[in-house]
């Protein structure tokens, strides 16, 4: 599975956004800052980011297909096929970005990350960074694509905040955190952005499982007009580790492909330890993390990104595997 | 190690290059070698005098593949700079022509078995150049996904390249033609003809690996690999009812003998010893004499496909890839830091211990 526990593992980036976002312009600021890595950048769509000592490689293809859900045949062999190769040289880089298609899910690549054995052993997701356009998202709201890559973004850019009034923005944010509660908002012109709000993230380390942003878990009466939304339990209690694998499991199979992402920290029933997990669509990773502290109030805290989730109803089944 | 105690291979001569062996190729009649690393540099030798020489120098561009024409009379090199060299194999050899594929890496390229024809592969298309001609003679569209693997039938009449959800047939004949498709449920990662033409087998991304008879599109499908199925090998030599098969992955190499045409009808053996990933498996010419070639240092031989005889070593950090001469009196394979080993057939008899 993804850790980043790996030692010497390559940080990979993730960069998502709809067309016209601003991606490339992130892209030429991440390849021209002075932050001493060598990085390579896989591009679908090749622009002009031609920079000395790095590494810029057109995949000139659609490497990320989604094809009903079915891992094995989202996680083409393409992607792999350019990193193994990039994996051989000695002097390697010190960090991956990859560029996703504009029109693209970005949920294959994420997958491919959690799959293939090379990639697993080698190198280490560090974010899904998705730039979104402030004045023209309202043009794709209804595309599953836009919806997609705000849904499995660990960081989001709301870009172009100069072409939108403060209203707007606000509006715009508001709604953007009610479909991804985990992922942090960053308001910028010109995509510019700190290095360290992007890169080097550890988005997808057990270790910091859950970053759930509080107005979130504190609103009950959130708008979900969308049908991608968020949900986020907090429960008190211990959990019974059998009937939680069941109700995951049978979640899994049944919403596989509508869950795009989950997080969360649990209390299991006669374990010391907390319990971390996460999962993308129907992959699931989890292990038990640090002892809970004496005092600590012991909690279940879980966040399901998705399309058409139930928030009733997964509260009232994850209440069921109480003890 | 018990078992491991012949002697049927002893060092002939090593050398290194700057950086990971990405390919090996012998010339057909065994008397030429040329290696390639991830530096960019191609080195050539002849078995008269082992001095290698160098071709191209490192420019920090990977060469990727690398292949000698069925006559012998050239040398072809593709890499990460989007070009594909070919050699005329002279005293000493001169580089005759250069295609340019602007922004494409070149990863896998192979000569027809009976013509001086190469196939190599430019993203999502292989192209077919005529070295007689000195002419592209065919553009074959792939466009699934990038081509991964190449392979001619034996008879040179077909080509199949592999890539995601399949492998496809074309015919020599009529490159025009609609190609055979041949279906996978992931991408096709490596994919090997019998030397008899009578089977196609490939091996998967989702842990699988399916055999056709060539003129049949119903596969054996073979499960139960510990990852993805990265090399395939056949031997010439028929075992039970075809020729015996071997499949990398992971740590393991897996032989498999078919006893009949039943659904189950391929019996498995494991090949248990590597420790780390095994990158690279070949047969020794008419024999089934198996070699893995792994990360974890060690080069193992596979008497009968089953039964270790001898650990090679030589590359610490791992072994990359390996290459018998077609005449089967060497044996070369190259590691991770460069290094490049040819060992031969022992004169000594049998002796003990580790080559």
């Amino acid at each position: 599975m993804v850790t980043t526990d790996i030692p010497n593992s390559v940080p990979v980036t993730v960069l998502t956004g709809y067309l016209g976002a601003g991606k490339t312009t992130l892209l030429n600021r991440i390849l021209t800052y002075e932050h001493g890595k060598k990085l390579a950048v896989i591009v679908n769509e090749f622009g002009e980011v031609g920079i000395d000592n790095q590494l810029v490689i057109d995949a000139d293809e659609e490497i990320f297909e989604m094809n009903n859900g079915c891992i094995c045949c989202t996680v083409r062999g393409d992607l792999i096929r350019i990193i193994g190769n990039l994996m051989k040289r000695r002097d390697k880089f010190d960090h991956l970005v990859i560029e996703t298609t504009g029109l693209a899910d970005p949920a294959p690549v994420i997958q491919t990350f959690f799959v293939d054995e090379d990639m697993q052993g080698k190198l280490s997701l560090d974010a899904v960074v998705t730039v979104v356009d402030a004045k023209h998202i309202h043009d794709h709201w209804e595309a599953e694509e836009a919806q997609e890559q705000i849904a499995f973004a660990d960081v989001i850019l709301l870009n172009k905040t100069d072409l939108v009034s403060e209203v707007e923005l606000a509006e715009l944010e508001s709604r953007i955190r009610g479909m991804n509660a985990m992922a942090k908002v960053y308001r910028t012109r010109d995509a510019a952005v700190e290095m360290e709000s992007i890169l080097g993230v550890n988005a997808f380390s057990l270790d910091r499982a859950l970053e759930i942003d509080p107005d979130f878990l504190g609103e009950d009466a959130h708008e979900h007009d969308e049908t991608v939304g968020s949900i986020a339990l907090v429960e008190p209690g211990a959990v019974s580790g059998a009937k939680l694998n069941g109700w995951l499991s049978h979640l899994l199979q049944t919403q596989g492909p509508d869950i795009f992402r989950m997080k969360g920290i649990l209390n299991l029933a006669g374990e010391e330890q907390r319990f971390v997990f996460q999962g993308v669509h129907m992959l699931f990773d989890g292990r038990p993390d640090r002892p809970w502290k004496p005092g600590e109030t012991r909690k279940n805290e879980l966040v399901f990104i998705g399309r058409n989730l139930n928030a009733d109803r997964f509260r009232e089944d994850f209440r069921a595997c109480l003890v | 190690m018990p078992g491991v105690t012949q002697s049927l291979l002893e060092r002939r001569c090593q050398g290194t290059l700057n950086d990971y062996v990405t390919a090996i190729a012998w010339a057909v009649n065994g008397k030429r070698l040329a290696i390639a690393s991830a530096a960019g540099e191609v080195a050539f030798l002849d078995t008269e005098t082992w001095v290698p020489v160098s071709l191209r120098g490192g420019n920090g561009q990977s060469i990727d593949c690398l292949g000698f024409s069925p006559d012998g009379r050239y040398l072809a090199a593709g890499g990460q700079t989007g070009e594909v060299m070919i050699w005329a194999i002279d005293r000493p050899p001169d580089q005759i022509t250069t295609l340019h594929i602007p922004r494409t890496w070149i990863d896998s390229l192979t000569w027809s078995p009976t013509r001086n024809e190469l196939a190599f592969s430019l993203g999502r298309h292989v192209q077919v150049w005529a070295a007689d001609e000195a002419a592209v003679v065919a553009t074959l569209p792939f466009e699934t996904s990038s081509v991964l693997d190449l392979a001619w039938h034996p008879q040179g009449e077909h080509l199949a390249v592999s890539g995601h959800q399949g492998v496809k047939i074309w015919r020599r004949a009529d490159w025009f033609a609609d190609p055979e498709i041949r279906e996978t449920a992931a991408a096709s990662l490596a994919i090997a003809f019998s030397p008899d033409g009578q089977y196609l087998a490939s091996g998967n991304l989702d842990r699988t690996m399916l055999v056709w008879a060539f003129d049949n599109p119903f596969p054996w499908e073979m499960r139960g690999f510990p990852g993805k199925v990265r090399h395939v090998a056949w031997s010439s030599v028929t075992v039970g009812q075809a020729p015996l098969l071997a499949a990398a992955s992971m740590e393991a190499a897996v032989t498999w003998t078919k006893v009949s045409d039943a659904i189950d009808g391929w019996d498995a053996q494991v090949l248990d010893l590597h420790r780390e990933r095994v990158n690279d498996i070949a047969f020794e010419p008419s024999t089934t004499l198996l070699a893995s070639a792994a990360e974890d240092g060690w080069l193992c031989l596979w008497a009968n496909g089953e039964q270790p005889v001898q650990i090679l070593e030589g590359a610490p950090k791992g072994f990359t890839g390996l290459a018998w001469s077609p005449n089967g009196q060497w044996l070369a394979a190259g590691g991770q830091n460069g290094e490049w080993l040819v060992w031969t057939k022992s004169n000594r008899g049998r002796g003990f211990g580790r080559g």
